[in-house]
């Protein structure tokens, strides 16, 4: 009898188990869900509550005469038609349907359902939704988001450049060898990877006045070098240890000199290593935003943009949607390449 | 063996001026760009407008009307969400301890909330805690709200934001020190843990004396870097609460600096601020190193 029960017990557990889990993940998905999903909408479906699920792939519209004009319905969820916009101006629809219900359409092509509407009355018609609207939109009324993006490009790229050659350097020396001082250096390191950032971003401002570097791309790297240096030391210290002396010993024995052995034999080995921290540096200056609100003016990066976007009560939620969500495309990607190393990071570091 | 890595260390220190040329880039470095603004910081916060010693600028920050409610609210923030966090990540990863198919995705499902931008953790819930959001949405799809109803989310105490902004981080940083755990509760050998049952112990025992014990240097390592993060915790509350409604120490400091920027008080009041939030972040860190053994090998070594 218990016999027959066993594997019973052992599935509804196993159920038990799979629900568990589902139900973290649903947790963890819904609210991102949501805010891809807003990305997504018109503005007009973005003040409609309850917000809908999911954007609309199309629209369908009805177009007829109405008193200034033509009047433009557009069908909602319960399939009566609710009335948008009453005018003649047909660039004025063509706009509205644009920017407010995400469905472009030509002012021809307006004008031919119109020419129909004066011959048979009432036209319905159905126009697909540009579902990317919202991203075209935030880059071209949100001032700077566009230079803003290139100049976040620019200063991660910079910071790559930085804190792969100082502290990749720094790294080597680590793994390979035993020096006076290595200790404290490391301690250094751990200890200027944890401290606040705005504790340098604030004095920072006169030092790169100084240098001529305020409201710059570089200024900005050099400052979020100071962080990822730590971690590139880390990751590639921890990469060079992995690879054997040995193989640059036998490159030597073969007549290459040292530098010709790391060159040829290491750093090809290490390159995905070195690959992860520089991905990680450019989450680190991608994801940044305090430093970059106290150390740009006129200049500011694409976090600040977009924090902008959030604080300055625009209303317009789709749009802080769309910036959210370009802010973090980016970040999901590097971190699905270099997830050993974050999860190892965030349990906590040893050089 | 023993001799072998003897004469290896000895080659090793021989060829000493190499090293020291690959560490003497990242040492100019952090003096330029560490130190300096670092002792520059502290300066200026022991110096008047004049340039005469004074503690004036701490006096203000201190007699400032919302220093108190900065520390209090960001103090509540840190101890409740760190607890929280912690708590609830171990039950989670203690029950999920185990690998399973498709593991893989969701340990890196996981990742996503604390992966994502503060920006975009921002966008994620000023969208959602509107009137008109995607929270009172779902509520009313799931029927928990009645149609049309909403919840002022926004409205209300004090406390009732804080709690929000725990909650907030909870989502965001649950998922991570869960996985934390659930990777150092895999490096337990079974062994050990089979030995406890085998002397008799039951699941709880056997949790108090020999699983957490094992854990302990992960999850020690784990709270103090989430306590770091805590305490500078400032973009979220800014984006959804706003201004001086629910002052947080950094607020503070982006207050001053962005907000008000033309008042005479506003340089020496971030540069206040500033240095009490390193003073805290440094003691929290040293705290890490501490646990985590980097003073400890270092005396070993000397």
């Amino acid at each position: 009898m218990a016999s027959t029960f066993k594997p019973l017990i052992k599935a509804s557990r196993r159920t038990m188990f799979y629900l568990f889990v589902v139900s973290i993940t649903v947790m963890i998905i819904t609210p991102l869900f949501f805010l891809i999903s807003l990305s997504f909408l018109s503005t007009d479906a973005s003040y409609s509550y309850p917000l809908p699920l999911l954007p609309s792939l199309s629209e369908n519209y009805e177009l007829t005469t109405g008193e200034r004009g033509y009047l433009l319905s557009l069908e909602q969820r319960n399939g009566e038609y609710k009335t948008m916009l009453d005018t003649d101006d047909m660039e004025k629809m063509a706009v509205y349907m644009k920017t407010r219900l995400s469905t472009p359409i030509s002012i021809p092509e307006l004008e031919e359902l119109t020419a129909r509407v004066d011959h048979e009355g009432t036209v319905y018609f159905k126009r697909r939704s540009d579902l990317l609207n919202n991203y075209y939109t935030f880059f071209q009324i949100t001032r700077d988001a566009g230079p803003a993006f290139i100049r976040s490009l620019q200063i991660a790229g910079m910071t790559i450049l930085i804190s792969l050659s100082i502290g990749g350097l720094a790294g080597y020396a680590f793994a390979r060898y035993t020096f006076i001082g290595k200790n404290l250096l490391k301690f250094s390191t751990l200890f200027v990877r944890m401290f606040p950032a705005i504790a340098i971003a604030l004095p920072m401002v006169i030092i790169l006045a100084k240098m001529g570097f305020y409201d710059q791309p570089i200024g900005l790297s050099l400052v979020y070098s100071i962080g990822s240096i730590a971690l590139t030391i880390w990751i590639t210290s921890s990469i060079f240890m992995g690879i054997p002396e040995s193989l640059e010993e036998a490159a030597q024995v073969f007549g290459a000199t040292k530098f010709q052995a790391f060159l040829r034999v290491t750093f090809p080995l290490a390159l995905p290593g070195l690959a992860a921290a520089a991905m990680y540096a450019f989450l680190g200056a991608w994801n940044e935003t305090v430093s970059a609100i106290i150390l740009t003016q006129f200049n500011p990066t694409f976090s600040v943009v977009v924090y902008q976007s959030l604080v300055g009560a625009t209303g317009q939620v789709n749009l802080a949607a769309a910036g959210g969500m370009v802010m973090a495309i980016p970040s999901v990607i590097f971190t699905f390449f270099i997830r050993r190393y974050i999860r190892q990071m965030w349990g906590g570091m040893t050089i | 063996m023993a001799l072998a890595i003897n004469t290896e260390r000895r080659r090793k220190i021989g060829k000493q001026i190499v090293p020291y040329l690959l560490v003497l880039p990242v040492l100019f470095y952090y003096i330029a760009f560490w130190a300096r603004p670092v002792v520059q910081q502290l300066v200026q916060s022991f110096t008047s407008l004049e340039g005469q010693f004074t503690l004036n600028n701490y006096i203000m920050v201190f007699t400032d009307l919302n220093f108190l409610p900065a520390l209090r609210n960001t103090s509540i923030i840190v101890v409740f969400s760190v607890t929280l966090e912690f708590f609830i990540a171990l039950l989670l990863a203690l029950l999920i301890n185990r690998k399973f198919p498709g593991s893989g995705i969701f340990l890196f499902l996981t990742m996503i909330p604390m992966a994502l931008p503060a920006v975009a953790v921002g966008a994620l819930w000023k969208t959602g805690l509107t009137t008109n959001g995607w929270i009172n949405s779902l509520l009313t799809y799931l029927g928990i709200l009645t149609e049309g109803g909403k919840i002022y989310w926004l409205a209300g105490s004090i406390w009732k934001l804080l709690a929000l902004m725990i909650i907030i981080d909870a989502w965001q940083v649950i998922p991570s020190i869960m996985i934390i755990l659930l990777a150092g509760l895999q490096n337990i050998p079974k062994e050990t843990e089979e030995a406890g049952y085998v002397f008799g112990g039951n699941y709880f025992t056997v949790l108090r004396k020999i699983t957490l014990p094992l854990l302990s240097s992960t999850i020690q390592t784990a709270v103090i870097l989430r306590l770091i993060a805590a305490i500078q915790i400032w973009l979220i509350v800014i984006v959804i609460v706003g201004f001086s409604r629910m002052p947080v120490l950094v607020e503070r400091i982006v207050y001053y600096h962005e907000e008000v920027p033309r008042l005479t008080i506003s340089p020496a009041m971030a540069s206040g601020y500033t240095i009490i939030v390193t003073i805290i972040v440094s003691i929290a860190a040293l705290a890490y190193l501490w646990v985590s053994g980097a003073f400890r090998r270092k005396r070993k070594e000397v």
